[in-house]
């Protein structure tokens, strides 16, 4: 029930792309098409789920004993650095299929802000491990709901007769902001 | 202290991922055809799918491996198709160009019609419904799809039919893949001579609908008996045969409906 809570806080709650603003970039770059969106979304399930599990260890293992928190900023840019180039080789090589289906996607997620706010707040939180990684399965999931959302809604919105003004980015802004609106109604189910 | 801590930390981490980096690439390496980058380079680029493979890449690859012969890029050229045989070791290697041309001479004037199509203005769209009205069933409807799908701006309507630029034409075949009554087809380049009509009605009535169809009369048959061949009510040219003077049945064609282009 615990870990239900946890992840539905994070799925839905405090999505992290809609109520807590979290990777906007990504939302508003790869969110034009629904297949871009839906790949970019397994990537970054794939990715945050793995690398905070890293972060995770790392923070308890080698950072905590050392006293050495303040650190943990630029120890997890570069773990999740060198986890991300590690997957793309592992998946190159072992899994072309899907290489192919979210290959250019992952060298975007290395500096995809989720990921490391993911890492942070799983620690802040003061998750355990098991908790930690439903939290970011829980986050990668509401990202990938989100954004394949959002996709649905532009991809309409192309065809819309849109006044001058408001074409691409000021009516896709305009948008996020209803669907943020809309997911606020989630707060206060569950707790975190 | 702490300094020296977090510095020894931060150092040993960045040092231990990078040799870990270092023996995962080599690991993981993936032996590739050297061909295949040196092919890529030499490509247009376009990933446009004519040649049948999904992308530039894949047609490097499967060229590489003898899946595709190496005058498979058509948008590429008689050029592209050389260096690639080059490469390949494919020596005495000799393309020819091949342009798109029209099976259809009617004019808009010329074409008789039953109705008045009033739809959406596009071939695909007249054709679903009742041919848009026009009488031969299988001529140009005159709506230039193929001129809206010509990545090259090679086709331009005239008088309601496409007018294909030889010179422009790549033939990467996407007017023939457009074009719902299958009118367009691709020749060799050498041979600029085209008959334009696909009626496969009896010659009675294909007179009756137009004034330039070809009404199977087999004259050309008999003037250049090498070249063209009438069959179901059709004249067809075996473009196989090259170096063959076509002249005496284009004069002689009574509804002149074959044409040079």
């Amino acid at each position: 029930m615990e870990l239900f809570g946890i992840f539905f806080a994070a799925f839905l709650i405090n999505n992290i792309l809609l109520i807590r603003f979290i990777a906007l970039c990504s939302f508003f770059g790869v969110s034009t098409k629904i297949d871009t969106s839906v790949g970019m979304s397994f990537a970054v399930i794939f990715v945050m789920t793995i690398s905070s599990a890293v972060s995770w260890i790392v923070y308890h293992f080698i950072l905590s004993p050392f006293h050495l928190e303040f650190l943990r900023t630029a120890v997890f840019i570069l773990t999740i650095a060198a986890l991300v180039q590690l997957e793309e080789l592992y998946l190159k090589k072992m899994i072309p299929v899907l290489y192919r289906a979210m290959g250019i996607y992952l060298p975007l997620i290395t500096t995809n802000c989720a990921i490391l706010a993911v890492a942070f707040l799983a620690i802040d939180y003061r998750l355990n491990f098991l908790q930690s990684m439903v939290y970011s399965i829980g986050v990668s999931s509401g990202y990938s709901l989100a954004i394949v959302l959002f996709s649905y809604i532009r991809e309409r919105m192309a065809l819309a007769p849109i006044p001058k003004w408001f074409q691409g980015y000021p009516i896709a802004f305009i948008t996020a902001a209803l669907m943020s609106l809309a997911f606020l109604g989630f707060t206060n189910m569950f707790g975190l | 202290m702490l300094i020296l801590i977090s510095i020894l930390v931060l150092g040993i981490l960045g040092f231990t991922f990078a040799a870990l980096l270092a023996l995962a690439a080599d690991y993981f390496k993936i032996e590739e055809d050297p061909r295949v980058a040196t092919i890529m380079a030499i490509l247009p680029g376009a990933n446009c799918g004519a040649c049948g493979a999904g992308g530039c890449h894949d047609f490097a690859n499967k060229v590489a491996r003898g899946e595709i012969a190496v005058s498979g890029c058509v948008v590429g050229g008689a050029e592209v198709s050389k260096k690639i045989a080059q490469i390949m070791g494919e020596e005495g290697f000799e393309v020819h160009k091949k342009v798109a041309a029209v099976h259809c001479g009617a004019k808009e004037s010329q074409r008789k019609k039953r109705a008045n199509y009033s739809g959406i203005r596009t071939c695909m769209g007249a054709n679903i419904i009742d041919g848009g009205g026009l009488l031969c069933s299988y001529g140009c409807l005159g709506y230039g799809d193929c001129f809206c799908v010509c990545p090259f701006n090679a086709i331009t309507m005239k008088e309601g039919l496409p007018l294909i630029d030889p010179e422009k034409c790549t033939a990467c075949g996407k007017c023939v893949a457009a074009c719902p009554r299958k009118i367009i087809s691709l020749i060799p380049y050498d041979f600029k001579v085209v008959v334009a009509c696909s009626s496969h009605d009896t010659g009675a009535n294909t007179r009756k609908i137009c004034p330039v169809g070809c009404i199977a009369c087999k004259i050309c048959e008999r003037e250049v008996p090498r070249v063209f061949k009438v069959a179901d009510n059709l004249a067809v040219m075996d473009y196989s045969k090259t170096g063959i003077n076509c002249d005496p049945a284009i004069e002689k064609c009574p509804t002149k409906c074959i044409v040079k282009v």
